[in-house]
């Protein structure tokens, strides 16, 4: 995998953070559970950012920006608060694991903007409900 | 996702075989399965660098210790950021068998529990920053994975130390 490739990997998987983050956000009331709405709508803008940083430097790169699909497939039956809460979590989860593989294919500023990013993510995912890990988005190191 | 599962030996063997094979150390080189093919150039920095990042996980845990001496109601509520401390420091010291682990003196705390946990979030802020720094200058790409993850955990335990503290 070329770095070229790394980046159009994780920006793919950063449009679908950012689809599923608006569908979770949709699914939760402001005014019901309002810790949860504004810790969605943090993780959405942050991965809209990372989206957008992501085809800045493919372009940089020389590659066009791979493309959102349509639509990515949700848990329909995150409904419950408590559910969405774990969706949101395992988005951040998954970026810590995705922003590790970047790190290791990239170096200087790419790398050290995916290693902010991994940060990021894995500190996100107290705020979600998550537990602080020994080894986050690399178990297989445990 | 596009996870590198790679297993700790594979990892840091991988990372750090060339540059220790250059320093004499007995470390988990990866087979060598084609002996006339010409050697990676080996990136010696990385052994520093893991030196440096090992010394600064010695001097977070001394600090964590001394404020277990201090204050012993905190054993518990450190005792996830102590087991991270052990499990990296195992992974990179455990990758250079013959080196001398380094030793911090404990820092001296005063036996109140704020004082002694804000100790404890500096001192891991300081980790983050190094492992950080250290991460972004590794030669090898996979080295500077293990150090990502141990950024990311080192940011979890502050900020679990955080929401402690705010509680």
């Amino acid at each position: 995998m070329s770095d070229l490739d790394a980046l159009q990997a994780t920006l793919t998987d950063e449009h679908a953070a950012v689809y599923t983050y608006g569908v979770l956000g949709a699914r939760t009331s402001q005014s019901a559970t309002p810790v949860l709405y504004d810790a969605l709508v943090a993780g959405y803008r942050r991965h809209r950012a990372r989206r957008d940083q992501l085809r800045v430097l493919v372009g940089d790169a020389g590659g066009d920006p791979v493309v959102a699909a349509p639509a990515y497939e949700v848990d329909g039956r995150a409904l419950r608060s408590s559910d969405v809460q774990a969706a949101a979590l395992a988005i951040e989860v998954a970026s810590v694991e995705v922003m590790l593989a970047l790190v290791a294919r990239s170096t200087g500023s790419v790398r050290e903007w995916a290693v902010t990013e991994a940060v990021w993510s894995a500190a996100w995912q107290l705020e979600l409900g998550g537990t602080a890990q020994t080894w986050p988005g690399a178990p297989e190191l445990g | 996702m596009p996870g590198r599962l790679l297993t700790r030996r594979t990892t840091l063997g991988t990372a750090l075989a060339a540059p220790l094979v250059l320093g004499a150390c007995d470390i988990d080189p990866p087979a060598r399965d084609d002996a006339s093919a010409s050697p990676t150039p080996p990136p010696p920095e990385d052994s520093e660098l893991v030196a440096r990042v090992v010394a600064e996980l010695v001097r977070a845990r001394s600090v964590v210790d001394a404020a277990t001496s201090s204050v012993p109601e905190l054993a518990g509520r450190l005792a996830p950021v102590a087991s991270a401390h052990a499990e990296h420091l195992e992974l990179l010291v455990g990758a250079v068998p013959d080196a001398e682990p380094p030793t911090s003196p404990p820092p001296t705390l005063a036996p109140q529990i704020l004082r002694a946990l804000g100790a404890v979030r500096r001192s891991e802020a300081r980790l983050l920053r190094e492992v950080r720094t250290a991460c972004v200058g590794a030669a090898s790409g996979d080295l500077a994975r293990v150090l990502a993850g141990v950024a990311a955990s080192t940011a979890q335990h502050a900020a679990a130390l955080d929401a402690e503290v705010t509680a």
